[in-house]
């Protein structure tokens, strides 16, 4: 049973190979690269984050400079407290696999989440889990995202990293996974080796 | 064919140059009223003249020139607005209804700031509220659209500031504020019973219901009016030159007419050169007829107030401007308002931001409607002049 306190938000958006989540909380997102999922009655579906952005929630009322006059950053939301109910932080995020009963599978899943599906921060113990194979390394770093994919990969195993036992052997063998699979771009590999060193 | 701007240049030149011309005499008459304003050292005199008026014109509580410092502020306060739309019936659909957008905006400041934002649509489409009649009565009904509908919202909109309003804690000091004006003029053009219907035992309901939530909070309300075009206080000038005992301009004895000095002067103009920023006018009494008949312990006070961007009228009923507490919280809130918001006060500019309607929602609508008759197989005409705006054609 996942916890109600991992839940982050919702699905606003949703396709084959990812989906959008509104936050409920400002702010208050996944960090980049980290596993979330999102459940229908039929399956559970994996994500990596890979963007966040917090925006106003009508394209046409840009937020303005506020704070000339405030001694700091939080005079400015309590002074105006509307502004958290008319900004939005939202994230996406990319499928990287699904369970089917109690088998995890490192592929698409055959539906993409429904919009509103609740969509849940993965825990310690899942995150340990899902990141004992990993299987969902090519379809991450192969993804055609708007940010660079070196920074999402390294940020998705420095987060694994953290729940691994051991840390150190776990992104050593990251790192031999990558080296297979961008055999043929050193560039690629080493962007990604030199961002995970700092675990 | 659009609009043909080529065609109109040289008379938006024409009137710029008339607009320029008439500079200088405006401004002796703006000098005119300010000085006008501060001669009125009988108050009695002047306000038992205007009583004899022919016509309303303010009647000024204390001396024309009064002016106050912003209060200070209380440490925790509460704002609370309400604002609304709508979507009027179209005769020239099969389906007749009409949709209220009523918004509700709170905000809390101090030690515990909060914001509520929130709207609430309604579709009307029950023969009961397409029409008024009058209690017992056949035949007289009044249906409910156009301007009738303007003021059945302004009526929601304060059905909804008083729900709000009661929902505040006990010991609070809030501040209620509406749109525009208190007075719903409009009303005189309809029998009596709409009269009673949406003012009586609507408009002057709620604000009662408001009232009496001060028992144990101080609660005022006040609506607000940004670059009001109103003259009732240069109209009290006017009174105040007439050579005339009971001025009656229908029947003015040619030849004199000195109060010509203060024609074309607003009453923003006057309070813009007597007020300095923050500060607020002397009070006056509203005297429109529909006030005087109906708003009782609701009569309708105003003044002027300077905010940073311009001179703004709020209009407070009599039991906030006899009050001075709520007086001054209406005062300083205002200002402390139009500060956070740019000029405008951000709980309006928030509630406006929430009932707003776009032309896409009107007709996102109207199709929602199209397609549930359709799906339903229920016949759908529409007049031929509706197609033809549809299906342009050449």
């Amino acid at each position: 049973m996942t916890e109600l306190s991992s839940r982050v938000g919702e699905v606003i958006e949703a396709s084959t190979v990812e989906f959008v989540a509104q936050c409920y909380e400002l702010y208050r997102s996944p960090p980049l690269g980290s596993l979330v999922k999102t459940a229908d009655e039929n399956a559970e579906q994996y994500g990596i984050v890979y963007n966040v952005t917090t925006s106003s929630i009508e394209p046409g009322r840009r937020p303005i400079a506020r704070g000339k006059d405030e001694a700091n950053e939080a005079d400015i939301y309590s002074n105006s407290p509307q502004l958290a109910k008319l900004l939005r932080t939202e994230f996406s995020a990319i499928l990287v696999g699904h369970r089917h009963g109690a088998e995890l599978r490192y592929y698409l899943p055959p539906h993409p989440p429904r919009i509103h599906s609740f969509v849940y921060q993965c825990q310690s113990e899942e995150v340990k889990e899902f990141s004992r194979a990993f299987e969902f390394l090519p379809m991450l770093v192969g993804a055609q995202l708007p940010v660079p994919v070196e920074e999402v990969v390294a940020a998705c195993l420095r987060q694994m990293s953290r729940e691994a036992e051991d840390p150190h052997r776990f992104l050593v063998t990251a790192g031999k996974e990558l080296a297979v699979l961008l055999g043929n771009d050193f560039n690629r590999l080493k962007a990604i080796l030199g961002r995970i060193r700092a675990g | 064919m659009s609009l043909d701007l080529t065609r109109v240049v040289g008379e938006v030149g024409e009137m710029l140059s008339r607009f320029k011309a008439g500079l200088n005499e405006r401004q002796a008459h703006l000098q005119s009223a300010i000085e006008t304003a501060h001669n009125q050292t009988d108050l009695k005199k002047l306000r038992e003249k205007i009583a004899r008026a022919a016509w309303p014109v303010a009647d000024p509580v204390e001396a024309l020139d009064c002016h106050y410092p912003n209060p200070p502020l209380p440490a925790d306060f509460t704002v609370i607005a309400t604002d609304g739309s709508h979507i009027d019936v179209d005769r020239h659909r099969s389906t007749r209804c009409y949709l209220l957008n009523i918004s509700s905006v709170l905000l809390r400041y101090g030690a515990d700031p909060e914001a509520i934002l929130d709207s609430h649509p309604r579709v009307y489409a029950d023969d009961s509220e397409l029409v008024i009649a009058p209690d017992g009565g056949e035949g007289r009904e009044q249906l409910v659209e156009g301007a009738l509908l303007g003021i059945k919202r302004s009526v929601e909109e304060c059905k909804r500031l008083a729900e709000l309003a009661a929902e505040l804690p006990a010991g609070s000091s809030s501040l209620a504020l509406l749109d525009g004006t208190l007075v719903l003029w409009g009303l005189y053009q309809y029998p009596e019973f709409i009269t009673e219907t949406l003012l009586d035992k609507g408009f002057l309901d709620c604000l009662s219901q408001i009232r009496k939530l001060n028992k144990d909070r101080k609660l005022a309300l006040a609506s607000y009016i940004s670059y009001p075009r109103s003259t009732d206080v240069i109209d009290a000038l006017r009174v105040a030159l007439c050579p005339h005992e009971s001025p009656d301009c229908d029947r003015c004895p040619s030849g004199d007419k000195s109060c010509e000095a203060v024609a074309g002067v607003q009453d923003r103009d006057l309070f813009s050169a007597l007020l300095a920023p923050g500060e607020r006018s002397a009070l006056f009494i509203g005297q429109s007829s529909v006030v005087r008949k109906h708003y009782g312990e609701h009569r309708v006070y105003f003044f002027y107030l300077r905010t940073d961007e311009e001179i703004a009228r709020v209009e407070i009923p009599q039991w906030v401007a006899l009050d001075k507490d709520l007086l001054n919280l209406t005062h300083s809130l205002v200002i402390d308002q139009c500060r956070r918001g740019q000029g405008y006060p951000v709980a309006l500019s928030e509630a406006h931001e929430q009932a707003v309607v776009t032309l896409a929602d009107r007709e996102n609508f109207w199709a929602l409607v199209q397609d549930s008759l359709v799906e339903e197989k229920l016949p759908n005409p529409s007049s031929g002049k509706s197609q033809s705006k549809r299906t342009r054609w050449v």
